[in-house]
């Protein structure tokens, strides 16, 4: 699992209204090539949740120090673009979970994996 | 690459015609696709799943990049308004006659051609340095070639002719290339299609690959031929050709197959329908073996790509393709991350936040050989609201498969205040009449249209309940 997809990944357990971010325990990380391209990175921050974000990469000792908070002009800083490329996409847990914030419930996450199917109570 | 050779060899640079077979109903994208990366405009036959360009000899290698594409040959005549007689044994007389007044000789040029340029991308695999390093275009030909998953090794003929140990020779084969030279074996293949010929596809290939063994002294093999003569007969327009590729490319990401896994090409006409954009984020909610989500993570690298399905089985080869085709770019050298992921989720309750996705685009369960007609009177609506809820409003895009059209139909009839119809591409998967809906998604946001504050959990009987306890 990327970073960039747990950005979007939510806890959809019923009655869950704080669901978001999931919080990731990783046993196992794996970093990747990935060929850098700056204006993906450049248009994809604003749909991000940049908090988030750094939180995971964080947690992951990957946070390579990027700033709580986006700073202006980003898109021309290289550096910074290809730091923020490399949590989103090369960054990757392979075994652990995904805890709901709000319930505890816990997603497994196996080869890179998550399971996020509900058992039917859950739904 | 291609322009090495031709200097070598004294030739004059030719033009010929190359036809190609594109699934049914991807006509127009595959000449789009002719037009980008050739340069050419792409007539699109009569006959359903074929289009036909012109190419000069130096840049053929190009036909090798095109993925909207199953199989390539190069034309040696083409009659729009072909005469047949009136009896059958006339047709065939007469057409048995035509082998020797074909103009043969710059197909066979090309098929040589085409031949060499293979067996050196052959070569590279083996990480030959003496080789001009390949561009990126040449690599990602290369990636083709090899990618033959499963199928059995090329066509016998091309170990069988001076098999080429290196490139030097492979090229010296091209100087001396008159086929009559070696003992070069074909068989001939036909597809006739019309309602006025007195004649059937087998009598036809039967005598013209008579009179063409005549002429040429060929030698007929059914399995291990090294020419295969295409004669393509449809109502009034006969073409003939000789085949460039040897097995359908159509299946070139996949290794590890499930039951309905999609050919690549049809994948690859699915997206370039939703035109994807750099940083689009794109959903395959129900993605089987993953084989949409890996053609545009490979073709269309610059958006990401979240392939999801519920099955344990559908993920874990998802992921054993997506590995696949890594460890294929590692051993090459390039980096070999792809931006794509999969997740294991429920269509119907997606764990991913609100508007978050720029394009869906999935095959939804036909219900012949996955699911069921009445799961999908149940499950097209649940998805398409769903879909609807991750999707951006106003700019989101869905692509969607399915043969159950009616079904479709009537989800999508319901859901006007989230889903517009774009267009309808009809095709042909696996034997089944297909459609592919390309949708838009309104600006309306999603748990204020009607339809989905009051709409029930399927189109069956009781309303029930209805929860909209979305997270975000």
């Amino acid at each position: 699992m990327k970073l960039l997809t747990h950005n979007m990944l939510t806890s959809h357990v019923k009655g869950v209204t704080k669901g978001y971010p999931l919080l990731i325990k990783a046993t196992e990380v794996k970093v990747n090539d990935v060929d850098f391209n700056p204006q993906f990175v450049c248009r994809m921050i604003p749909k991000l949740e940049w908090s988030a974000l750094v939180e995971a990469a964080d947690l992951l000792g990957h946070r390579q120090d990027l700033p709580s908070e986006l700073v202006p002009d980003y898109e021309k800083n290289e550096d910074f673009l290809k730091k923020v490329h490399r949590a989103l996409l090369e960054v990757e847990v392979i075994e652990g979970c995904l805890q709901c914030p709000e319930s505890g419930r816990e997603f497994p996450i196996s080869r890179g994996i998550p399971n996020m199917l509900l058992n039917e109570d859950e739904v | 690459v291609g322009s090495l050779l031709m200097k070598e060899t004294d030739s004059a640079i030719i033009t010929v015609y190359i036809g190609a077979t594109v699934p049914t109903g991807f006509e127009h994208t595959a000449a789009e696709e002719v037009q980008e990366k050739i340069g050419v405009d792409a007539r699109i036959s009569k006959d359903r799943g074929r289009i036909y360009f012109p190419i000069s000899t130096d840049k053929l290698f190009q036909v090798h990049r095109l993925r909207s594409v199953d199989n390539l040959f190069v034309v040696v005549e083409e009659y729009d308004h072909y005469q047949f007689k009136e009896s059958k044994e006339e047709t065939l007389m007469e057409l048995q006659q035509l082998a020797s007044k074909l103009p043969w000789s710059n197909a066979l040029k090309v098929w040589e051609l085409n031949r060499s340029l293979k067996k050196k991308k052959g070569h590279r695999k083996g990480g030959n340095s003496t080789r001009v390093k390949p561009d990126s275009e040449a690599s990602v030909a290369d990636t083709r070639q090899q990618e033959l998953p499963r199928e059995t090794s090329p066509a016998g003929g091309d170990a069988k002719t001076e098999s080429v140990a290196d490139p030097e020779s492979c090229q010296q084969d091209s100087e001396e290339a008159l086929p009559e030279a070696r003992l070069i074996k074909f068989r001939v293949t036909c597809n006739r299609a019309g309602d006025k010929h007195s004649f059937s596809s087998n009598e036809a290939a039967r005598d013209f690959g008579g009179a063409v063994q005549e002429f040429f002294q060929w030698k007929a093999d059914m399995t291990k031929f090294d020419i295969e003569v295409l004669l393509n007969i449809h109502n009034e327009e006969v073409v003939v050709g000789i085949a460039l590729t040897e097995e359908s490319l159509h299946r070139r990401n996949i290794s590890h197959f499930g039951p309905t896994t999609l050919r690549s090409t049809l994948c690859y006409g699915m997206l370039r329908l939703c035109k994807p954009q750099v940083s689009d984020v794109i959903l395959d909610p129900m993605c089987g073996t993953g084989a949409i989500p890996l053609e545009g993570a490979i073709e269309f690298n610059s958006s990401f790509y979240v392939a999801g399905d519920n099955n344990d089985m559908a993920v874990n080869r998802t992921v054993n393709n997506v590995s696949h085709i890594q460890k294929r770019r590692a051993d090459k050298g390039s980096s070999s991350g792809l931006p794509i992921d999969t997740v294991q989720w429920d269509v119907c309750n997606l764990p991913i936040k609100t508007s978050s996705v720029d394009i869906i685009i999935t095959d939804m369960p036909f219900g012949k050989r996955m699911g069921s007609r009445k799961k999908n009177w149940d499950l097209y609506p649940s998805c398409l609201r769903e879909m609807a809820r991750v999707c951006r409003p106003g700019s989101g895009k869905a692509v969607l498969l399915t043969q159950d059209k009616k079904c479709f139909a009537k989800a999508v009839s319901q859901m006007g205040g989230l889903w517009r119809k774009v267009l309808t591409v009809w095709v042909n998967v696996g034997g089944l009449h297909a459609g592919v809906y390309l949708l838009k998604r309104t600006a309306a946001v999603f748990g204020q249209t009607p339809e989905d504050v009051r709409q029930p959990r399927g189109m069956n009987t009781n309303p029930g309940s209805v929860s909209l306890d979305w997270c975000n």
